[in-house]
């Protein structure tokens, strides 16, 4: 609605255009379409606006609350000719809109290949088995006996961003990095209940399975599984939501999301990887000379700048304070730096958040507008010391049909007028 | 049991109560899961034909259930109908600038191909295949791949001798392969910066904003759409009013019933709810009168 009434606006003196497009960043949809052409004083001071002067409803309007209208903007989107139809299909995280590192449920992208099973919990079961000493089959209530832990920790599609390999395809921040977001899971570590089944000393490989039309499934190394995996039934506060595997799902910090097998029903130990449709014909990168990596799990360091993006442009000089998130599977982030002029000069952003391993981590940088075009960039470095990589290098790697695992240092040209516009450059 | 973490910055945190179990069967929850339950969900098959049934499938059989099951999506020579995968094809394409990654050009192991046909497909459908009828659809894509001559009959031993083209080009994981350095000043000469690619910048910031799925639009988007819009497998096609018009006898009561509790007609199988058994009778409904709507 208040886009329309921007575009109508389009005839305007650019200065009034520019004034509506400012007071959209600023104060949210409702304050840009009041402001129109229409009066607001009478919202603003020394009046008093009609909320100030009236009830609003009581408790219980909504027992589970959802967030202001004036949101509704902030919404998951997707991009329909990435695949043939919506079940087997992605849709992005509005991470323009995002504060903090944690992502509201209702927000974190989705991913499936056979649509979302709608699970009974009471009918749902966890069966292990496999070389091990005692094969069991477990109930939800079961699982929540065990020692519980809660961790943040992100989770990204590891196609996040794989659009643009040979070039910037994607409009906005959501859908060139939106495959991506970051919870507080809540579960069993998955050691404990192999502990609890005695695996056999020769095993060293776990099936994980959905119980999805697609029995989604995955080959985990052992050495994960014993390390920081879980087996988790709750996320940001309350049992998982359906698009992210209720009643129970695998988390494997840092790995690729598709590792996280959702809905999971069954581990199988074994000593040999399966080799799976999605670990051969999906989710190996193409490298130049035809060979192809398999089981290449960890997403490495990333970043991006979330403010100013396409979808959050500048409106007029001055200062501002340039934000985003920055990630590593390998641990945490050490340092992000910040470029404004494509990468010639860097300074180093401060973080804005707690810095967790295997997490988003938040940082920013105050820069003052002169109104002049910007090349803006972010580049992180994690406590291994691996830095962030430049498209040139991620190219003379692997070439440009790897699909996966792209984390190149992303551009956003900041145009005169304040927009932005995706951009890769020399 | 508790021990300090120090994590950087100001927190330092105490973890206390990871407990370890000591022994296997320490918490003693869940019940032992027994031989038959097992064998139930323990579908999955490894490149040396571990978990491969007993039974077999000539690519012969394979033709026809191919033909049946498949081909509407994935073309009948496995070349892809619309954005469907495409299954066959592609070969030498790999270093070449559009790589075309199928079953025959890019797949290591037929165990792969039986494993995920077996667990997924047909898409709408699936364990909806017998054994038998795996192996068979399973040579026949092989076939379709020129894998395999056209009296191949695969079963748990012939299942050996198919070695697919591509299996020797998989290497393992050897990042990080970049080396980037921290550098802070005049990193590159700012004359060669030069835009390679560009999107404009998106003419409203906002996106459109979507209605939530509850409606009989929605449902058909989800479930029944992927047949219906391009009439695929004989479906009668959303719009076409001829396609529709031959129906005319039913109720609006008969095709619900029908669309709910499938049927084979004249020109096709349409499966219960389209495959989605989640769905409501009354989701079913609206999305057939949001069908019936379309089709005036
Ligand atoms: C209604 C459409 C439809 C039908 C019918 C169908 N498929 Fe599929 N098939 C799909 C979709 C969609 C995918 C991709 C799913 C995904 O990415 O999760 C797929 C994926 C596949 C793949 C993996 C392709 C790759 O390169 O990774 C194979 C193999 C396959 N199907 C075989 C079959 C066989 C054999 C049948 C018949 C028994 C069949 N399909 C029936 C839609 C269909
Ligand atoms: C896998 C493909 C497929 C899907 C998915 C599918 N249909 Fe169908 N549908 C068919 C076919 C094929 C026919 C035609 C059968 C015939 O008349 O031979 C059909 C026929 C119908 C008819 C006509 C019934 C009649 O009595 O003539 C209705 C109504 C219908 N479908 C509704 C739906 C609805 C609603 C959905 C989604 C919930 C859906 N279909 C999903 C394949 C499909």
């Amino acid at each position: 609605m208040d886009d329309k009434k921007t575009n109508e606006n389009k005839d305007l003196p650019i200065d009034r255009r520019r004034f509506l497009m400012g007071s959209m960043g600023l104060a949210g949809g409702t304050l840009a379409s009041q402001i129109g052409f229409a009066d607001d004083s009478a919202f603003l001071p020394p009046n008093s606006p009609p909320w100030t002067r009236s009830l609003g409803p009581g408790v219980l309007t909504n027992p589970y609350g959802r967030p202001s209208s004036f949101e509704d903007h902030v919404q998951r989107r997707s991009v329909d000719w990435l695949t043939a139809d919506r079940i087997a299909s992605i849709s992005f995280t509005p991470l323009a809109d995002l504060k903090g590192i944690v992502t509201p449920s209702g927000l974190v992208f989705e991913r499936y290949h056979a649509g979302v099973p709608d699970i009974d919990p009471t009918k749902h079961r966890l069966m292990i088995h496999g070389m091990v000493e005692r094969p069991i089959i477990l109930t939800m209530d079961d699982l929540m006996r065990f020692p519980s832990t809660s961790e943040i920790r992100f989770l990204e599609c590891p196609a996040n961003g794989g659009m643009e390999w040979r070039g910037a395809q994607m409009e906005g921040v959501q859908f060139s990095h939106g495959m991506l977001a970051c919870c507080e899971w809540t579960g069993v570590m998955l050691s404990t209940l192999l502990e609890e089944v005695g695996v056999d000393k020769k095993a060293s490989w776990i099936l994980a399975e959905g119980a999805d039309g697609s029995h989604m499934s995955r080959s985990i190394p052992m050495d994960k599984a014993l390390d920081d995996a879980m087996i988790v039934y709750a996320q940001n506060g309350e049992m998982l939501r359906p698009e992210q595997g209720y009643p129970v799902r695998l988390i494997n910090p840092g790995w690729e999301g598709n590792t996280c097998v959702k809905w999971l029903r069954r581990l199988e130990i074994g000593d040999k990887p399966w080799h799976h449709r999605e670990e051969t014909s999906k989710y190996t990168d193409l490298l130049a000379d035809g060979t192809s990596r398999e089981f290449t799990y960890v997403q490495e360091c990333n970043s991006v700048v979330t403010s100013p993006s396409p979808e959050k442009p500048w409106q007029r000089k001055g200062k501002y304070w340039v934000e985003g998130l920055a990630w590593s599977g390998n641990g945490r982030v050490r340092h992000v730096d910040v470029s404004f002029d494509g990468g010639v000069n860097w300074r180093e952003a401060r973080f804005s958040s707690v810095v967790l391993p295997k997490s988003l981590t938040r940082f920013g940088v105050e820069f003052d507008w002169d109104g002049s075009p910007q090349m803006i960039q972010s580049r992180a470095v994690d406590e291994t010391g691996y830095v962030q990589p430049t498209y040139t290098q991620l190219r003379a790697a692997r070439g440009t049909n790897s699909v996966y695992h792209k984390n190149a240092i992303h551009t956003w040209k900041v145009n005169a007028d304040g927009s932005v516009s995706n951009v890769q450059i020399t | 049991m508790c021990k300090l973490l120090s994590v950087p910055l100001l927190f330092g945190l105490i973890a206390c109560g990871v407990a370890y179990a000591a022994e296997p069967g320490h918490y003693d929850y869940g019940h032992a899961a027994t031989v038959e339950e097992i064998a139930g969900w323990d579908i999955d098959v490894r490149p040396d034909g571990m978990g491969l049934p007993e039974g077999s499938g000539s690519v012969e059989d394979g033709e026809w259930l191919y033909e049946e099951k498949c081909a509407e999506c994935h073309g009948s020579f496995g070349e892809a109908i619309g954005r469907y995968p495409a299954l066959a094809g592609g070969e030498g394409s790999l270093t070449e600038d559009r790589p075309h990654r199928t079953v025959g050009s890019y797949w290591p192991y037929a165990s792969t191909l039986w494993d995920y046909i077996h667990r997924a497909m047909p898409y709408t459908q699936p364990e909806s295949l017998s054994d038998d009828e795996v192996y068979a659809i399973t040579a026949y894509v092989l076939y379709l791949n020129e894998l395999v001559e056209d009296d191949f009959v695969l079963n748990r031993h012939t299942f050996a001798d198919v070695v697919l083209p591509n299996q020797g080009s998989f290497v393992s994981d050897n990042r990080p392969d970049t080396n980037n350095r921290r550098c802070m000043r005049n990193c590159k000469n700012p004359g060669t910066i030069r835009i390679t690619s560009m999107v404009d910048a998106p003419q409203k910031t906002r996106g459109d904003v979507v209605a939530p799925e509850h409606d009989g639009a929605a449902t058909y988007r989800q479930a029944c759409a992927l047949c219906h819009d391009d009439g695929i497998g004989g479906a009668p096609t959303i719009g076409d009013s001829a396609d529709w018009l031959n129906r005319s006898d039913r109720s609006l009561e008969m095709m619900t019933e029908n669309a709910i509790n499938g049927f084979q007609g004249e020109s096709g199988i349409m499966p219960p709810k389209g495959g989605f058994l989640g769905l409501t009778n009354e989701a079913v409904r609206s999305a057939v009168e949001y069908m019936l709507e379309q089709g005036q």
